[in-house]
């Protein structure tokens, strides 16, 4: 295993407008390293703060205290001029490719944007020549150069986010939720993509994703995420075989799989631990409702462990 | 056309009877700013009583589309075929008759609650609504959304009863949208992505609360998702639509284990796992979904098909079950991929 080019230290994320004035702590003392070439996933369900430890980590949003270190460089105390060069060793892709690309801009300004912020390529014609690499490395056609983002697909938004991520040769790809809006046929190609890219360019990737069977796909190592804090983590065998928490057993125990013989025997599974509980029919028995959290996605929630006896199978 | 399929798997002993609910050949086309919308091109659907009955496909498939046909809440364009429920021809029936039937007869779930939701009336006051407009007194209603809740799941129901719909959780608030659509006491529900918005331990309970409420009520349930786990824990049989057409129609456990559609097979093959193997690289369906503005010609699936042929081109085939399959496809080449089932090659 090769050393970590970003480590994380006792992350914490205070955001003010809690329900009585109080603060929310959405990331609560995460802790973790990603080694270089290595693709770590980042799970949980939604406000387990996942998205905002991937904007600490990048700085789009000041993080309450902790330290970020990415290959070798404060993040935190760099200034902004520092910053903005450390930023060009890591970049992000988004989940919406709908709302992240400027509807305004052609293609080719798209990708090539980053690359005149950073200087990293002078000159319109050699930044052409690169932006026609790119666009062939994630598998687009070179006649889309001129087209603005309205004339793409979900899928095809999604790869032009992808090249202009990685316009300046950035080491580290945070992704947040990079397939979650894309449509079952088009998931496949664009996780293909990454696992190629990943290959081929040796880059260091962390994947933001709620779906789990994704980040297996994907990941070498997973950080299980709920309430803000890292609930565990471990190597995609250690999660996924012999997860040690009742909380990622539980995810785990209710990601549908696309398998009736399976599906019926957790349902069965699911009923048998029912039934003890309360008398059928009666309401908030064993069916105990576990998002009994409030309406704003940021609120800490109670995590519920359920006991999954045998686990996913 | 009666194309109901004899599936070796347990389903249901009605095949007899007549369905609940039977739409054939359902078609429908809109006039938009761009030209010409063939947002549904021959859904075929049958339901019987008590059924749970899935249709997948993925965005712009159709499914939602189809749904709302079904209730008549599709206000713009030109519809035809034929949507029979429980006797009666849906298309042709007077709006006053359709207005008794949405609630009564079908409920409706929506994906999203909080839009569906009226946010300035209480939840009670929105569930109790169906009672009271067919005449039930202010009591009466009050005491039966009050039981509806609690048998929802939703705690301390006497007091939440008066709540709003802000007030409630994601999870709640699905349940609140579930009371409100079984509270008419229908014979079929339709249900719209009802568990997309939730978190997957959030998403089981509310299936398996559906799944409990059909099954206590002998309620059909028609579940349309994009995702095929749900479809295999919560459905006895699947529609696969694609492009407004339906591709598939069998059994849940043929379809995973011997669907003869090479749209289907692709999907099943394109998936990640959480259990199994992982391989080095998922098979892919190439390109993406057509615009129902801008279909092929012939198979509307054809550019992205492995086996396609030039008759797939040019002529739209058929939904039929082929001579040695068991179940109907939309597909010219549904003999050959019959011949192994199942098998993608």
């Amino acid at each position: 295993m090769n050393g970590p080019i970003l480590e994380v230290e006792h992350l914490v994320k205070e955001f003010p407008g809690g329900r009585r004035g109080e603060v929310v702590r959405a990331v609560d003392d995460v802790s973790f390293a990603v080694a270089e070439g290595e693709v770590l996933g980042l799970v949980g369900e939604s406000g387990s703060g996942k998205s905002t430890t991937a904007r600490c980590v990048m700085r789009l949003i000041e993080p309450t205290s902790g330290r970020i270190t990415f290959e070798g460089n404060d993040l935190m105390d760099a200034s902004r001029s520092r910053l903005k060069r450390l930023r060009r060793g890591m970049q992000m892709v988004f989940q919406d490719p709908y709302s992240s690309l400027d509807p305004r801009m052609r293609i080719e300004d798209v990708i090539a944007e980053g690359m005149v912020v950073h200087g990293t390529v002078r000159g319109a014609e050699a930044r052409r020549a690169r932006v026609a690499e790119l666009l062939e490395l994630v598998g687009l056609r070179q006649d889309h150069l001129r087209r603005r983002p309205s004339d793409f697909s979900g899928g095809e938004r999604q790869r032009i986010g992808i090249a202009r991520a990685l316009a300046v040769d950035p080491r580290l790809l945070v992704c947040d939720e990079p397939v979650a809006s894309l449509d079952v046929s088009i998931q496949a190609q664009i996780l293909n993509l990454f696992k190629r890219l990943q290959r081929d360019l040796g880059l260091t990737i962390i994947f933001i994703a709620h779906d789990l069977a994704t980040v297996r796909h994907l990941c070498d190592r997973v950080a299980v995420m709920s309430n803000g804090a890292i609930h565990e983590i471990g190597t995609r065998e250690q999660i996924y075989s012999a997860p040690t928490s009742d909380y990622t057993r539980s995810l785990l125990a209710a990601m549908p799989v696309p398998d009736p013989e399976v599906e019926r025997r957790k349902a069965a599974a699911r009923r048998a631990r029912l039934e003890p509980a309360g008398s059928a029919g009666e309401a908030g028995g064993g069916d105990a409702p576990t998002d009994g959290g409030g309406p704003t996605a940021a609120d800490p929630r109670p995590s519920l462990p359920v006991s999954a006896s045998g686990g996913a199978g | 056309m009666s194309t109901v399929m004899r599936s070796p798997a347990p389903v249901r002993g009605q095949e007899s009877e007549e369905p609940l609910l039977d739409v054939q050949d359902l078609t429908l086309q809109f006039h938009a700013r761009h030209g010409l919308v063939r947002a549904l091109n021959g859904v075929n659907l049958t339901v019987r009583a008590g059924e749970r009955v899935g249709i997948v496909g993925e965005s712009g498939s159709g499914k939602s589309v189809t749904a709302l046909s079904i209730l008549r809440l599709v206000r713009a364009g030109r519809i035809a075929g034929e949507i029979r429920f429980a006797g009666e021809n849906l298309l042709t029936v007077p709006e006053a008759r359709m207005r008794q039937i949405r609630g009564k007869e079908i409920g409706y779930i929506f994906q999203d609650p909080l839009s569906a939701l009226n946010p300035v009336r209480s939840v009670g006051d929105q569930i109790s609504e169906v009672l009271r407009l067919r005449g039930v007194r202010k009591a009466e209603a009050r005491r039966r959304t009050l039981d509806m809740l609690q048998r929802v799941g939703i705690k301390d129901a006497g007091r939440r009863i008066d709540d709003y719909p802000h007030q409630f959780s994601g999870g709640m608030r699905q349940r609140v949208m579930i009371a409100m659509a079984l509270i008419g006491e229908p014979r079929l529900v339709l249900a719209d992505e009802p568990t997309t918005a939730l978190d997957v331990r959030v998403q089981a309970q509310v299936l398996d609360l559906l799944w409990d409420l059909a099954d206590e009520r002998d309620l059909a349930v028609v579940l349309i998702t994009h995702d095929l786990g749900i479809v295999a824990g919560f459905a006895e049989r699947v529609v696969v639509m694609y492009a407004g057409k339906a591709m598939e129609e069998c059994s849940t456990d043929e379809l995973f284990r011997a669907s003869i559609h090479p749209y289907t097979l692709g999907l099943l093959h394109s998936l990640p796992r959480v259990d199994g193997e992982v391989p080095e690289k998922l098979m892919t369906i190439g390109g993406s979904p057509p615009s129902p503005s801008a279909l092929p010609s012939g198979c509307p699936f054809h550019p992205r098909c492995r086996y396609a042929l030039d008759r797939c081109r040019e002529q739209v085939p058929a939904f039929v079950t082929p001579p040695n399959g068991s179940h109907p496809s939309a597909c010219h080449r549904a003999e050959v991929l019959a011949q192994s089932p199942g098998v993608l090659q």
